[in-house]
């Protein structure tokens, strides 16, 4: 295997090195053509990704659904950070920072933040509760295959909702690199993914993960350093060097700027100049249109999104021991923050590249290969850039494709609709729901719905107000029972279906009774900082008025779990 | 017989020692982490004050001349210059965007003689048959046009630079060129200006106070915190938690 992997890197490289050997073209266009050099690092990357995929197939369920449980603390590390880290880690969240300035940090701290209560409140207690899924947790914990079922279709449709966003960054990517439209964009590039998820299962999935994460970090940070140097800031460290450009569009830059005697300009020539900009660095800016609360809710709904997410708490399934979950989860956001540290980054130089007016309004969510392009960055690395994003998007997919179709097979076919299936009937059945999911994302990431970011933490507050009480309550509370569950669930789907609907309500451009109040206090990015702890709280109350947790279940969590 | 309550428990009522000093570093680390994360952001809310730019003051002084009937006294270069440290900010919706072009277009037409104002007419006509046309163009001719754009706006510039002040390399000339508009209001006080001050004070007012005000390793303080500190942190609390709990593992003989 080995002797193959070496082959596939020695071809690897060897295209890269006929891909720089091609003349690098000035990319002083930033939208609408075909970029060649770019176009050949996604060929190599998109066709490693594959033939990965295709060393370290799944040769069963347990293969497919957990990875043999093979996988080093490190390497699980990486894995989840390459899951974790999405579009909307790598386009998104330098987008909503260049877009709506301090608010754009609360995607930041929320999708780091959250980590710690995965930790400490998590990971242990559900590697050592040994299940494979969210919902067979939750269905053994509770007692109910009712609440099996509704966790099997939620943590579909949390997936869905994650992988829309995922979807429409690759879309984005493939638009740029290749100059198709976006519709295009996002059917080839689901195609691909598709067909590597499907070949490989989540075996294929954890090697690939790891490398796709060595891809997004050194595609992610070289970047930084080569603009932080080119603009005279600290380029040592450029996470802190950007600091100083933060105060300069904090205070403005007059044109023109000269630095040892040379202009400093961006790829059109324009001065590195800005007009004084305090509102990008300011909290909750009123231009941003951003307020305190939205800044809380937000933050406070990514983050204990993270610790519901279904396919993050999957992850630790896949390790082999108890002190590996809790190690995974701490190198994962070691390899994470290393990114989170770079995005704000790309806004702030971002920020400063296309200040002059003829460069005119750009997309925030393509805002870092544009942020590159500006800078002068070779178009090679830009091209590295947006293949590293596109790796981002493919490996959280590929987990999340995953966990949908681990949920509708092993949840629902095998342990309700056919339990008598074979290994074989299993498999297929999850490649099965596979291919559905992603058609039925493809077509709902055309639509264009929001910004990537925000798409995504649609997902964080689903999960937060539906598989984040369940856990938390499960794990930490012998008295939380089955009708506390089943009303606690209710409730947290109650709030997700009230903010959803007047979400599609508001984009149909019609209006329901107090349309206003609820789409700010309830707002479909950020419904959860309500309905999470209204569910808790409704799963404790009906808890305490209804017949106790059975006496097994208590042993086993006393004995196995908190021993 | 076996009793269920002999196992009861709650993350707040553990069944043994072992369960309370876990609980004990569960609470602590979330109570490190909230106060962190949360307070930090109460704290920056509760001590902001709502803080005007330069430019702002600049604007009133003059709209507060302009409102009270002196359109003709009022010093247009200051207006102008408040207008377009508006208009180069990024976060300017379209609508106001469209506005201060408005606004920008009748100062800078005030402040030219009469005899050139057919020409620089002609030079803004130009330019906005350039911008509307590049929209659909690609390549080659993308950039072709992108540069005689260039060379138009630069043109203009030259032309104002007399009347307005704006050299052809600083960013205000490039910001004024982008913003001239063949059809504008004839007077300040037109209705359609009417939004004007408020749109102002909304661009040009921001949250700050000493948190923000203050520099460390060259952000603003409270930038640095979040975007920074507070990532180092978490993994901090990470590795403090695990070493904690596999220290007590040991030391207490236990295997998970």
């Amino acid at each position: 295997m080995q002797r193959y992997m070496k082959k596939l890197y020695v071809t690897f490289i060897m295209l890269l090195a006929g891909a720089i050997s091609l003349n690098a073209q000035n990319l002083t266009q930033l939208e609408g053509s075909f970029k060649t050099g770019p176009a050949i690092i996604l060929i190599a990357t998109l066709v490693t990704f594959v033939l990965v995929g295709i060393f370290f197939r799944a040769k069963d369920p347990a293969d497919y659904y957990a990875a043999g449980r093979s996988i080093s603390k490190v390497g699980s590390g990486m894995a989840i950070a390459s899951n974790w880290m999405s579009a909307a880690s790598v386009l998104g969240m330098a987008g909503m920072m260049y877009g709506f300035g301090y608010n754009g940090l609360a995607y930041v701290v929320g999708w780091t933040g959250g980590y710690v209560l995965l930790l400490i409140l998590m990971a242990a207690q559900i590697r050592k509760y040994g299940k494979y899924t969210a919902p067979d947790f939750i269905g053994d914990r509770f007692y109910s295959r009712d609440l099996r079922i509704v966790s099997a279709v939620f943590t579909i449709l949390i997936s869905f909702a994650y992988c829309v966003g995922q979807f429409g960054g690759i879309g984005l990517m493939f638009k740029w690199i290749l100059g198709l439209n976006y519709t295009w964009a996002v059917i080839i590039g689901s195609s691909v993914v598709l067909l590597y998820t499907l070949i490989s299962g989540m075996i294929g999935a954890t090697k690939n993960m790891q490398i796709q994460y060595v891809i997004i970090v050194v595609s992610f940070l070289i970047p930084v350093f080569i603009m932080a140097y080119k603009f005279d800031y600290f380029w040592l460290l450029p996470q802190i060097g950007y600091g100083a450009a933060v105060t300069d569009i904090v205070q403005g830059i007059p044109a023109p700027n000269i630095s040892d005697g040379a202009a400093l300009l961006n790829a059109y020539g324009h001065d590195l100049s800005i007009v004084p900009s305090p509102e990008f660095a300011m909290p909750w800016d009123p231009s941003t249109g951003t307020t305190f609360f939205q800044w809380v809710a937000i933050c406070f709904s990514l983050m204990v999104g993270t610790a519901g997410l279904p396919h993050v708490i999957q992850r630790f399934y896949v390790v082999p021991k108890v002190t590996d979950a809790r190690w995974s989860v701490v190198w994962g956001l070691f390899f994470i923050c290393l990114v989170y540290w770079s995005a704000p980054a790309y806004a702030t130089f971002g920020k400063l590249l296309s200040s002059n007016p003829e460069v005119g309004v750009l997309a925030k969510d393509a805002i870092v290969v544009y942020t590159a392009q500006l800078g002068g960055v070779n178009s090679l690395v830009v091209g590295l850039l947006a293949a590293g994003a596109i790796s981002a998007a493919f490996s959280t997919v590929a987990g999340l494709l995953v966990a949908g179709a681990s949920a509708f097979s092993h949840d629902l076919y095998v342990k309700v609709i056919n339990p008598a299936s074979t290994p074989k009937q299993q498999l297929r059945i999850a490649r099965l729901g596979t291919v559905l999911m992603a058609v039925l994302v493809t077509i709902v990431a055309l639509m264009k719905l929001g910004l990537i970011a925000q798409l995504v933490s649609v997902a964080f507050s689903m999960a937060a107000c539906t598989i984040f009480p369940l856990f938390l309550l499960g794990i930490w509370w012998s008295g939380s029972n089955r009708a506390g569950a089943k009303a606690g669930l209710f409730a947290g789907i109650l709030v997700t279906v009230i903010s959803l609907t007047y979400f599609i309500v508001n984009l149909s451009g019609g209006a329901l009774p107090g349309q206003a109040f609820i789409s700010y206090w309830l707002n479909v990015w950020y419904f959860a900082w309500f309905g999470a702890p209204l569910a808790i709280a409704v799963n404790i109350v009906v808890s305490l008025l209804t017949k106790p947790t059975p006496l097994e279940i208590k042993k086993f969590l006393a004995e196995q779990v908190h021993n | 017989m076996e009793s269920s309550d002999q196992y009861n428990f709650s993350i707040f009522t553990p069944r043994n020692l072992h369960g309370k000093k876990n609980r004990n570093v569960i609470f602590t680390m979330l109570a490190i982490w909230v106060v962190a994360v949360f307070g930090f952001q109460f704290l920056l809310r509760a001590i902001e004050k709502p803080t005007p730019e330069k430019a702002l003051t600049i604007f009133e002084t003059e709209w507060s001349g302009i409102a009270s009937g002196n359109e003709d006294g009022a010093d247009y270069r200051a207006l102008l210059n408040s207008l377009l440290m508006v208009k180069g900010k990024l976060t300017v919706a379209a609508s106001d965007r469209e506005l201060l072009s408005e606004a920008i277009s009748t100062v800078t037409f005030r402040m030219v003689p009469d005899s050139l104002r057919p020409l620089v007419m002609e030079k803004v006509a130009e330019l906005e048959i350039m911008h509307a046309d590049i929209a659909g163009l690609k390549g080659q001719l993308y950039m072709d046009l992108k540069f005689r754009i260039q060379d138009a706006s630069k043109n203009l510039i030259t032309i104002l630079e007399p009347h307005t002040g704006y050299g052809a390399t600083s960013l205000e000339a490039s910001l004024l060129a982008a913003s001239l508009k063949k059809d504008y209001p004839v007077s300040l006080m037109e209705p359609s200006l009417a939004r004007l001050p408020d749109l102002m004070k909304l661009y040009l007012t921001h949250n700050q106070s000493v948190l923000t005000d203050t520099k460390f390793l060259g952000f603003p303080f409270h930038y640095f915190y979040t975007a920074v500190f507070l990532l180092v942190l978490f993994v901090v609390l990470c590795i403090a938690y695990n070493i904690l709990i596999e220290w007590r593992l040991k030391n207490e003989g236990i295997v998970e």
